[in-house]
């Protein structure tokens, strides 16, 4: 199968699974009836379009992390984002800021992520372009500084506390604001949207920074804003969804030997793909068991066997060493 | 008027705290082919740097045809010169075509898809090379030479005025390097390319360059034809190894051999050798006479000194002086018992003071005993003695029979051989 085919592959067959997912529930499998079940339509609805967003933001980060960092292990959390943004949901959550306003807990998370971000690139950053070592360095650092914040806060926190930042932390698509929604939807567009059209700098940036130069690229604005691209569209779907694990790690590889590595095609290959991937786990996280799942713990128990299934097969065909 | 392609102007360029170019000037005219050589470290790579705009120099001006590299748009630089690198590791599975097209990168527009004319230049690019074949392979499953020349490919792909090859045909199998060599030459000769060429191949730059420039120590030594440039004394200057140089009579063409190996393992074997050094400057000296098989002492040393590391490491028998004193009685003696002992006696170009000149002592009395003497020349400048006592006894020592050398490769053929073991 030709990449240009998978590619066309992908951007029906998600769609399709995204609407599938509708059909699924924990009140049963089927199409609620429009008179007397409308309340959980709209419900499922909005689940869908949560796991769309989230899964499309994170994967679509992902992708860019990858080629800026040119690491196989690079998913959106690397830099720290994910710790940043776990420090300010915790701070939201404990001081109670959190119960305040739908928008706090976001909020508090998405500007403690892009704070951290800036820390990471500043520290790593030395007058010239910033090597990809020291900014993966400096993220594994500043990540564990902030996760031992976490934990030290949530060792002296009330019990109620520590169960809503575990909850959080585990990630589910549970939305409590339409408006949350809209707003979370269009940073997400606009930032993929961004990424996208920063697809032939990607592209060159793959074969590292020394040739995307000779290439005519401006090296440093498209790395700054690759990864302030990718640091917004992380920020703002961890605010609303929490920490998700390994959708921003599997989908891009998946998707890459699948469409191919042209960021013209994967980026929004990955937009769909993962958005349907993360609503297919939600859809399973919410009927498979009488309890919830977090959907942190499916993409993790679904993503991982699969994902090494692909790197056996991939060997041949993906990123190789 | 025509502004030439390249134009250096008083460059110094480097990183952090070395300076690898010093005070570089040099000028190419527009489709010159021009071969860059010069030993590891010279600056080669790092003028490549400053010439794609990668390095900022820190003083003096680069133009590519008149125009400040610094200040040319990255689409108009692209456009003006592409480079070949050795080699390129690209983590993830491009096509041969998909990276070829990646040098149309700033010609294709942001939104839109390549045209006719983008792609008719892709298609040539990958026939030139010899690609076109294995167009839809991932790079990184193709060997090094497939993979180099579609990165070649896709420096052509850009339609450079200039190309930049920083020993791209060194990984390249001897068939596929005249290949890739002869369509260089073809595009420089038909399309006016300038091509620059780094090369560690010396009879292939001779072969392939109209002109040649040979770099050391971040400066240059010598610009001009391969026939000036390459002499067997430049060579051994600059890579302190003996070549021989054949040009052709017919075709002009010249033919550069490598050294007859002469410093083979054992050819030193059972001959003693007495090195007088000190400072650190006898380190290669001895290096390079252990490797040869010959045996050595060495002395009168102070201990802590890197050349009594290096000559106790080697195994040689040394008279040793406490650190940082003069020169005693008894360590003389012990040093000319050593130097009596030798076959010859080698000094190296150590740097003469009060303390240490009693040194020559030694040679003296080799020289007096019949024994041949070598002398490390540029004593003028190494003598540190109020009087220039040194200057005037090395002199008197050279007069008196004893043989002056420059470079080591030099020294290897002028020391006494051993008998050859069967």
């Amino acid at each position: 199968m030709t990449h240009r085919r998978a590619f066309w592959l992908v951007m029906i067959l998600a769609p399709v699974l995204l609407a599938l997912c509708v059909l699924m529930g924990p009140s049963g499998i089927g199409f609620p009836d429009w008179t007397t079940q409308r309340e959980i339509l709209i419900l499922r609805i909005t689940r869908v379009l949560a796991g769309l967003i989230i899964g499309a933001a994170l994967s679509c980060s992902g992708v860019v992390l990858q080629a800026i960092l040119r690491n196989p292990l690079a998913e959106p959390y690397v830099l720290g984002v994910s710790s940043g943004a776990g420090l300010g949901a915790t701070l939201a959550i404990l001081t109670g800021l959190g119960a305040a306003s739908a928008f706090a807990l976001p909020l508090c998370a998405f500007v403690m992520a892009v704070l951290t971000l800036f820390l990471v690139y500043a520290l790593a950053n030395q007058g010239s372009t910033p090597s990809l070592y020291s900014l993966i360095l400096s993220g594994v650092i500043v990540s564990s500084v902030c996760s031992s914040l976490i934990m030290f806060m949530v060792s002296v926190a009330p019990v109620e506390g520590m169960h809503s930042i575990l909850w959080w932390m585990l990630g589910n698509l549970e939305v409590t604001s339409d408006a949350l929604l809209a707003t979370t939807g269009v940073l997400a567009l606009l930032g993929i949207l961004g990424m996208w059209l920063l697809a032939p700098e990607l592209n060159a940036l793959t074969l590292g920074q020394d040739m995307a130069h000779h290439l005519g690229i401006r090296v440093k604005a498209a790395m700054g804003s690759g990864l302030l691209l990718a640091t917004l569209v992380t920020a703002a779907s961890v605010g609303v969804g929490g920490l998700i694990g390994f959708v921003g790690l599997i989908v891009p590889h998946s998707l890459r030997s699948l469409v191919g590595p042209d960021h013209r095609r994967l980026i929004p290959a990955a937009a769909l793909g993962g958005g349907a991937f993360l609503a297919v786990c939600d859809a399973i996280a919410r009927t498979v068991l009488s309890v919830e799942i977090p959907v942190g713990v499916v993409t993790a128990l679904i993503g991982g066997p699969f994902f090494l299934v692909l790197l056996r097969r991939r060997r041949r065909h993906g990123w190789t060493e | 008027m025509t502004a030439p392609a390249i134009q250096i102007e008083k460059v110094s360029a480097g990183y952090r705290e070395t300076r690898v170019l010093k005070d570089l000037s040099l000028t190419v005219a527009e489709g010159e082919m021009v071969g860059i050589l010069g030993p590891n470290g010279a600056g080669k790579s790092t003028l490549f740097k400053v010439l794609s705009g990668l390095l900022p120099p820190r003083s003096g001006t680069v133009r590519l045809f008149g125009q400040d590299v610094r200040r040319l748009p990255p689409a108009e630089r692209a456009r003006t010169v592409a480079v070949v690198p050795q080699d390129l590791d690209i983590p993830v599975p491009y096509t041969v075509e998909e990276v070829v097209m990646m040098g149309r990168t700033v010609s294709i527009g942001r939104l839109s898809r390549p045209t006719a004319h983008d792609h008719q230049v892709v298609e040539r690019a990958l026939v030139y090379t010899d690609v076109a074949d294995i167009r839809h392979r991932p790079l990184n499953e193709l060997s090094g030479g497939e993979r180099q020349r579609a990165i070649v490919a896709m420096a052509l792909a850009q339609e450079p005025r200039i190309v930049l090859m920083d020993e791209a045909t060194s990984h390249l199998d001897i068939n596929h390097r005249l290949e890739i060599m002869q369509l260089v030459e073809r595009l420089n000769a038909e399309g006016g390319m300038t091509v620059l060429m780094i090369s560690h191949d010396l009879q292939l730059a001779a072969e392939f360059s109209r002109r040649l420039i040979l770099l050391d120590h971040g400066s240059l030594v010598a610009d001009g034809k391969p026939a000036e440039v390459l002499t067997e004394e430049g060579v051994r200057r600059v890579y302190h190894c003996d070549v021989r140089v054949h040009q052709d009579s017919e075709t002009g063409g010249l033919s550069i051999l490598a050294p007859p190996r002469l410093p083979a393992v054992c050819a030193g074997k059972g001959i003693r050798i007495h090195v007088v050094a000190g400072g650190g400057c006898g380190e290669e000296v001895m290096r390079r006479l252990a490797l040869c098989g010959y045996s050595l002492s060495s002395g009168v040393l102070n201990r802590g000194d890197l050349d009594t590391t290096v000559a106790e490491a080697l195994g040689a028998d040394t008279s040793l002086e406490q650190p940082f004193s003069p020169v005693s009685r008894e360590a003389l003696g012990s040093a000319r018992e050593l130097a009596l002992k030798a076959d010859a006696v080698v000094l190296a170009p150590v740097p003469f003071g009060t303390g240490n000149l009693v040194n020559l002592d030694l040679l003296e009395a080799a020289r007096a005993t019949g024994r041949p003497v070598f002398i490390a020349g540029g004593i003028e400048d190494r003598d540190f003695t109020p009087a220039r006592d040194a200057v005037r006894r090395v002199r008197a020592l050279i007069a008196g029979g004893a043989t002056p050398w420059n470079d080591v490769a030099e020294l290897l053929t002028l020391l006494p051989k051993g008998v050859k073991s069967a």
